[in-house]
């Protein structure tokens, strides 16, 4: 076969597709600046950092478990680079620290969930707390702003005048998760272990080893936010991205990304960043307020999350009607086609 | 019969155990504190560590009623929100609304409950994704409802305040009436068919359809009742500081599951108390208080509780591998003999 026909956009990618054209086309209709560029490129911006939480909250969730102490790790790591800021480190020697300490700390969840078999929900809601804290203590209260040009400057700065760096960095490392999660032993590991841990477990995968490593590559991608978040906003504070992680989740939730694990692909989950961020471009464009937001993206989140159990409604519902046909057919047939000499010929009861 | 005995002396056993890490907590905690933060022993002090400690045990109890079922509700910051701040304006337009005004409140939490329960026990969706997105829908509608306003102390009906103050032979009003609700609560788990059911469910929910039980219900009822006393909470809140404005409660869904995991209710479901959680409520309301009077920032707080939540539910899952083992033995020993 074409290797180019062999991929195919499932359903739910194509409804994805159609959904992010709408909202596109709704918010063209509001406002007359919408369709240009620079603002479309520009509008991209506001959903990196919760775009790369969500690439890393999709591996995790992909073996079954949930991460949702990522917006911490990201305030903790924004503390940091602003503390060796302060501290007169260059950039090339910050970034391997703070992505160390982040890798960490999301290894410190996959530790707890993997290893001692804590439950992950309530787990990483203890560690957001924690970890929140932590970004606290390490920054204190008062904010830092005297970041450099040179901190900024992966978050802020355009190639071409117009693409924003933070949006090469977010597809490269889309590209990458793709590469990691569909094209290597590792990700189709992931799956398995979501899909069926104990068979997982049987078939030879060192099953803790593989989840403390997802945690620590979601760890490890909040750190990559963190730098692009104090480039963006240039501000390192204890409660940066706080509430983030609804964004996130309902981006990976919508994404197609089956909450239970298993199921999923990166292609949903950048849609479903490309839908929530033309939608929220549009709206606010369109002047709705931040409260409308957050219903819109609890109302998306809430739908997201019962998608899956619509469609198996409609799959026994459809299942339940072809049976039903399937049978009366058969009766019709054996009623009208076949005289008494064949039936009985055929259920072998004229031996008697 | 006799290889009854040691089971059921054994499981008593650890039913003590469970009520007691979180009474041990609250000793050392207490004798802790005295030793090192001045002015914590007196007897004002512990009555302000009880009176903080009221609403809060009221909504663990309900987190906790919850984690028993094997699921777990973030929104209930939101739904005490909404209803206060629902309750609130509608008694600020109704000064003469009576004991109509509690009715609202419970009414109101528990059709929100509902909302929770339908989704987590029909949908079979994850418990915290549903109540993240709930959670924010809920707050969401606050903001709406609210219009950027805020209903103030001037506009509430004088008596919800002068009740929220009242001492009763010097114990406050609402720690007497958080002290009903929750060993009400208790009561009805321990006793009543449905309330054993909870824990049956959460304890092993394939059994308890082996049983003839409906794990779906109970988990439905168990979310309509989280959510009246939520809502319940809410207006005590909304008395208590005076002032509704729409982010009253944010934060308490983190709060509440601290105290139940630390009250010795399991995250992994069908074990625990919620007096327990009524008692881990108190022990952070203590932990609060002494860092206050040691003049630690605030945001150490947070930490604090995270790490308690972690440190508990880690605790629990210790205590849960050593049961097996033990059952295990029990069950090896009965066949051998």
């Amino acid at each position: 076969m074409n290797r180019f026909v062999t991929w195919r956009p499932t359903p739910w990618e194509g409804t994805l597709f159609v959904l992010i054209f709408c909202a596109a086309g709704w918010s063209a209709h509001l406002s007359p600046y919408y369709l240009s560029l620079d603002q479309i490129l520009e509008s991209t911006r506001q959903f990196i950092i919760p775009g790369l939480l969500a690439l890393g909250l999709m591996v995790v969730v992909v073996t079954a478990e949930i991460d949702i102490s990522l917006a911490s790790i990201l305030a903790v790591g924004a503390v940091i680079f602003a503390r060796l800021s302060a501290g007169g480190i260059g950039l090339a020697g910050a970034i391997p620290i703070v992505v160390l300490i982040c890798v960490f700390l999301g290894a410190f969840n996959g530790f707890l969930v993997a290893r001692l078999g804590l439950p992950s929900l309530a787990v990483t809601l203890g560690t957001m707390g924690a970890y929140r804290g932590l970004a606290f203590i390490v920054g204190s209260e008062a904010g830092y702003t005297n970041f450099s040009d040179m901190y900024q400057s992966p978050g802020s700065d355009y190639v071409l005048g117009i693409i924003p760096i933070s949006l090469i960095v977010f597809a490269v490392v889309a590209l990458l998760m793709w590469f990691l999660l569909q094209k290597t032993v590792f990700g189709r590991r992931c799956f398995a272990v979501g899909r069926n841990k104990d068979a997982a477990w049987i078939a030879g995968i060192n099953v803790k080893a593989l989840k403390i490593t997802a945690y620590a590559i979601a760890g490890g991608l909040a750190a990559i936010a963190a730098l692009i978040w104090i480039g963006q906003y240039g501000s390192a504070r204890g409660d940066n991205a706080d509430g983030a992680i609804l964004f996130v989740v309902t981006a990976v939730v919508l994404g197609g990304v089956d909450i239970n694990g298993g199921r999923g692909s990166v292609l949903g989950v950048v849609l479903a960043l490309l839908l929530l961020g033309t939608l929220r471009n549009g709206m606010g464009l369109a002047n709705i307020g931040g409260p409308v937001q957050t219903v819109v993206l609890g109302a998306l989140l809430t739908i997201g999350v019962l998608r899956p159990v619509a469609l198996r409604g409609v799959q026994t519902l459809r299942g339940t009607l072809n049976a039903r046909r399937h049978e009366r057919e058969k009766l019709a047939e054996n009623v009208n086609n076949k005289t008494p000499a064949q039936w009985r010929e055929k259920t072998g009861e004229n031996n008697l | 019969m006799a290889q009854m005995k040691p089971r059921q002396s054994w499981w008593a056993q650890l039913l003590r155990q469970r009520i007691l890490g979180v009474v041990i907590t609250l000793i050392a905690l207490s004798l802790f504190f005295s030793c090192i933060a001045p002015r914590f022993d007196s007897l004002q002090n512990g009555q302000v560590i009880i009176a903080n400690a009221a609403i809060l045990a009221i909504v663990a109890a309900a987190q906790g009623m919850v984690l028993l079922t094997r699921n777990l509700d973030v929104s209930v910051g939101a739904i005490m929100g909404f209803t206060a701040y629902v309750a609130a304006d509608y008694a600020a337009h109704h000064p003469h609304v009576g004991i109509l005004l509690v009715v609202i409140a419970l009414v109101m939490g528990g059709a929100l409950g509902a909302v929770n329960g339908l989704i987590v026990a029909y949908g079979k969706v994850s418990p915290l994704v549903a109540t993240l997105g709930t959670m924010s829908l809920f707050r969401g509608f606050t903001y709406i409802y609210a219009h950027g306003q805020e209903v103030t102390a001037s506009n509430l009906p004088p008596w919800v305040l002068l009740l929220v103050d009242l001492h009763i032979a010097g114990i406050p009003f609402l720690v007497i009436v958080s002290a009903v609700v929750v060993s009400a609560v208790a009561a009805f788990l321990r006793f009543f068919p449905l309330g054993r059911r909870i824990y049956a469910i959460g304890s092993n929910p394939g059994a308890s359809i082996f049983c003839g039980l409906r794990p779906e219900r109970m988990t439905l009822f168990a979310y309509i009742l989280c959510g009246t006393m939520c809502g319940f909470a809410g207006l005590l809140y909304a008395g208590r500081v005076g002032t509704v404005t729409v982010v009253l409660a944010s934060g308490w869904e983190l709060t509440s599951l601290a105290a139940a995991v630390i009250g010795g209710i399991s995250v992994a479901g069908g074990a625990g108390s919620v007096l327990g959680a009524a008692l881990g409520a108190i022990v952070l309301s203590m932990i609060d208080n002494g860092l206050v009077l040691l003049h630690i920032p605030e945001f150490w707080r947070m930490f604090v509780q995270g790490s308690a939540i972690v440190l508990a539910v880690t605790a629990d899952a210790i205590i849960n591998k050593q049961v097996r083992r033990s059952l295990r033995q029990l069950r090896l020993g009965g066949r051998v003999a």
